[in-house]
């Protein structure tokens, strides 16, 4: 554990060092005001553009998961909170916390940056240390005067947020509401409706592999109280015909739609058009040909189509019906 | 003795008649079931039968067990969701047992070619202890590869010439050079990769993938292994069903081995005179018995039985329809060359995976063996890579322009690594190589895995990792976590612990691996 925490002590010692350009330690502009002047800003700027601020959008994540648990509300550990930027300016018993357009001078920036091993170190009780890129972005805002205004894209150079999973973002309706509806559905079409995981917003997964050939048209009809919540059809070898795809262009969280070997064609494909978050689609075997793929790789969420043994293009060399 | 009177109170090795412990007065119900449970698998364990928990009877129980996730009454539905979406919904596992040599294949090492026959230098081998088949010998010469390797696709990634048809798929491919093993021995190295312990009885990663995540065709075994032909026998190390077995969860999470020839289950068919109603009335005749005998003893072992006798009659009509090859286009015989048709050869058997993704069977693991080459390397590698190459490119390339590989991860690879020295005698042509853990090489492809890319890196000799290390451990941490699954969590609770496919020990999912 020592060694794991050294060396991710090591990178964000490199990082510090190494890569900090001396543009983004010049104290900007705005921290000539002054801590006075910038509480006096904070005071004066309206609150519905907190949210479009460096402190906020960088700085209090990094201080509410890291710092907060000792020094917040509840606990104040060497008389410090950092749970509000007027909290953090007044600084712990130690005196103050940030010295603006100064890290290395600015005991916040300094204790998380000791050796891990070394008694000051922050957080402490080998509590989870602060990331390198967390490092590099206190340092920028410090560097660039420690304000509670600034704007998040004043401050250049900060590492990237790491990009949201895609289980968080909803990609269909909560689907525990529909629950019973759900149960009685598969049990009356022989069909399964699986939850992808167990983000509730993920949606579900039509699934027809157990029984294929039980799955036609007018099974996909009865689907109607649950279309919203399926993003991922998989209707492979299924009896399903163009009337089916109306149906389907009805799923309208549909990310992932599996037609290999139906008896679907190039006329039923244009009722997919509708669906604006189609990213997959699978016709393999099928009797499509280019009149109806075409139309539907020029889809903006289209990301890949397949239609291997198909009169469609690309099908003696399937790579060519990936997009990109 | 009456165990009634208050001087005797009830002891639990009582034989006879007796009070159960559900008549014990002032203890909680909860409690008191606890302790049935308990006892009752106690009891099997005495008699050497796998005990389980209630999380697995759940999943046993299957389409009539109360879900066990919070809110969610779905019937049916497996004992856990994927963590988070998964990007791989099946996994192809080509397991090369015996050992590929990693110098004839994936870890390219050119400077070894003006070390012929010098001295391994002791301070690369740092005293390890070798095994008995090399221990002995009185020097450790450097044997390079005889074989060339050139550069392939757009990442212009070096691999031997063995492999001239895999090499067209190296853009597909996520090469890891640097898995280390804990094992220096076939059967503990070839147990672990398969069920992450080097000591039998542990569930097999097919196994943990179905009790987390149930099956997608419960027409079909959730798990099937298929063991192949061999080009020549050499060294050929012997496989038991301890390497797909379910180890302590229910025995319907086992694999169904699938066997080459006319008859893939034994056993499948009915005898000659017995028609299909016939026998689907004495499955329900013996389910019935078996149900009465859950209700008196509840032991969960019983619905394990049931939902076996469920499954075989099933696959009465959905096996004959994956084994009949009669339906595949010419385009697949083209692909997959002549041997395909073989029942058995591994041609045949990349195929029939293929034809079970489709199908939806989640986990499909293929041995080929006698890659355990310690003497006469060169001609027999080339026999085994011969065999293999066209059908391992055939399957990645069939699953891509099928639409599969992207939720199908291909796995492949052998359970060590070999040695840089010979073993036995060195020639300009001829050398053999030694087991050796510290280092070999896989790949994977699709499924979530990023591709085109290399991972971990050895040293000039191939002996030890220099960059980015991968245990087994990680290795199906990162497997589990293309299914959605947390290797953390996916846990089953046996003799007092939440047993995990990764063990106790740290593991990590290898996150440069994830497209």
């Amino acid at each position: 554990m020592t060694s794991w925490l050294s060396r991710i002590f090591s990178v964000a010692r490199f990082v510090r060092s190494g890569n900090a350009s001396p543009s983004a330690r010049r104290p900007s502009p705005l921290s000539r005001v002054g801590r006075q002047g910038v509480a006096f800003l904070a005071i004066a700027v309206s609150s519905a553009r907190a949210e479009d601020t460096f402190f906020a959008k960088r700085v209090t994540p990094i201080l509410e998961q890291k710092c907060v648990v000792c020094h917040g509300a509840e606990k104040q550990k060497g008389k410090l909170r950092l749970d509000s930027f007027a909290h953090l300016m007044r600084g712990g018993e130690g005196g103050p916390a940030v010295t603006a357009g100064d890290p290395k001078g600015s005991e916040l920036f300094v204790r998380v940056t000791l050796h891990p091993e070394d008694e000051d170190f922050m957080p402490a009780d080998s509590k989870p240390p602060l990331t390198p890129d967390e490092v590099k972005v206190l340092e920028l805002w410090i560097a660039a005067g420690a304000s509670e205004v600034i704007a998040l894209a004043a401050i250049k150079g900060a590492p990237a947020l790491a990009a949201p999973k895609a289980a968080v973002l909803p990609l269909a309706p909560d689907w525990r509401a529909r629950a019973p509806q759900i149960a009685q559905l598969e049990k009356a079409l022989g069909i399964r409706l699986v939850p992808r995981s167990m983000v509730a917003t993920d949606g579900l997964v039509l699934r027809t592999a157990s029984s294929p050939g039980r799955c036609d048209d007018t099974t996909l009809a009865k689907l109607a109280p649950v279309a919203d919540l399926i993003v991922e059809a998989e209707l492979a070898r299924t009896k399903i015909t163009d009337a089916g795809l109306a149906v389907v262009g009805t799923f309208v969280n549909l990310r992932v739609l599996d037609l290999t070997r139906t008896a679907v064609t190039s006329t039923g494909l244009n009722d997919l058009l509708a669906l604006k978050n189609l990213e997959t689609l699978n016709l393999t075997a099928t009797a499509v040909d280019d009149s109806g793929v075409a139309a539907l790789r020029q889809m903006a969420s289209i990301k890949q189509t397949w239609v291997f043994e198909t009169k469609a293009g690309g099908a003696d060399n399937p790579t060519a019906a990936a997009k990109k | 003795m009456n165990p009634h009177s208050s001087d005797h109170p009830l002891c639990s090795d009582h034989g006879g008649e007796h009070p159960t412990v559900l008549d014990l007065p002032h203890v909680p119900l909860g409690l008191k079931r606890e302790w049935l449970d308990l006892e009752t698998r106690r009891h099997f364990l005495g008699q050497g039968v796998k005990a389980l928990g209630w999380a697995g009877l759940a999943t046993l129980l299957g389409r009539s067990a109360p879900n066990l996730l919070a809110n969610s009454p779905i019937p049916g539905a497996p004992a856990f969701l994927p963590h988070y979406a998964p990007k791989a919904k099946r996994a192809i596992y080509l397991f090369m047992a015996g050992s590929p040599s990693q110098f004839e294949t994936w870890d390219y090492k050119p400077a070894l070619a003006d070390l012929f026959d010098k001295d391994l230098p002791e301070s690369v081998r740092g005293g390890q202890t070798l095994t008995g088949m090399t221990a002995s010998q009185t020097r450790f010469p450097i044997a390079p590869s005889i074989y060339k390797f050139a550069r392939h696709g757009k990442a212009g990634r070096f691999i031997s010439e063995l492999f001239p048809y895999t090499a067209k798929v190296s853009d597909e491919l996520c090469v890891i050079k640097s898995l280390h093993t804990d094992a220096i021995n076939h059967e503990p190295a070839i147990l672990q990769l398969t069920t992450g312990n080097m000591f039998p009885g542990r569930p097999s990663i097919g196994s943990w993938l179905s009790y987390g995540l149930g099956a997608m065709n419960e027409e079909l075994p959730t798990f099937v292994v298929m063991t192949s032909k061999m080009p020549h026998r050499t060294n050929v190390q012997a496989l038991s069903n301890r390497l797909w077995s379910s180890g302590f969860l229910s025995p319907e999470h086992a694999a169904v081995a699938l066997r080459s020839g006319s008859d893939p289950v034994l056993y499948l068919n009915n005898p000659k005179g017995v028609e299909s109603d016939v026998r689907r009335a004495m499955i329900d005749g013996v389910n019935d018995l078996n149900r009465q005998l859950f209700e008196r003893v509840g032991d969960p072992e019983i619905n394990a039985r049931i939902s076996q006798y469920e499954m075989a009659f099933r696959m009465q009509t959905s096996v004959p329809e994956l084994t009949d090859f009669s339906n595949e286009p010419q385009s697949t015989w083209d692909l997959y060359g002549p041997k395909a048709k073989e029942p058995g050869t591994f041609a045949y058997n990349c195929l029939m995976a293929r034809r079970l993704a489709e199908r939806g069977v989640r986990f499909t693991q293929i041995f080929l063996r006698s890659w355990d080459q310690h003497s006469n390397l060169p001609k027999n590698i080339k026999l085994m890579a011969e065999d293999s190459d066209q059908p391992t490119y055939a399957l990645v390339t069939d699953l891509k322009r099928r639409g599969l590989l992207d939720d199908t991860v291909v796995i492949w690879g052998g359970e060590f690594g070999r040695t840089v020295y010979s073993q036995g005698t060195l020639t300009p042509t001829n050398y053999g190589r030694d087991h050796h853990p510290r280092c070999f090489s896989m790949w994977m492809a699709g499924g979530g895995v990023k591709p085109g890319m290399s991972y971990g890196e050895t040293d000039d000799f191939s002996y030890n990792i220099v960059k980015d290390p991968m245990h087994i451990r990680d290795l199906h941490a990162t497997i589990l976590h293309l299914f959605g699954l947390d290797h953390s969590k996916l846990s089953f609770k046996f003799q007092g612990l939440d047993q995990k496919l990764t063990g106790v020990l740290p593991s990590k999912v290898i996150n440069d691996l994830l497209a």
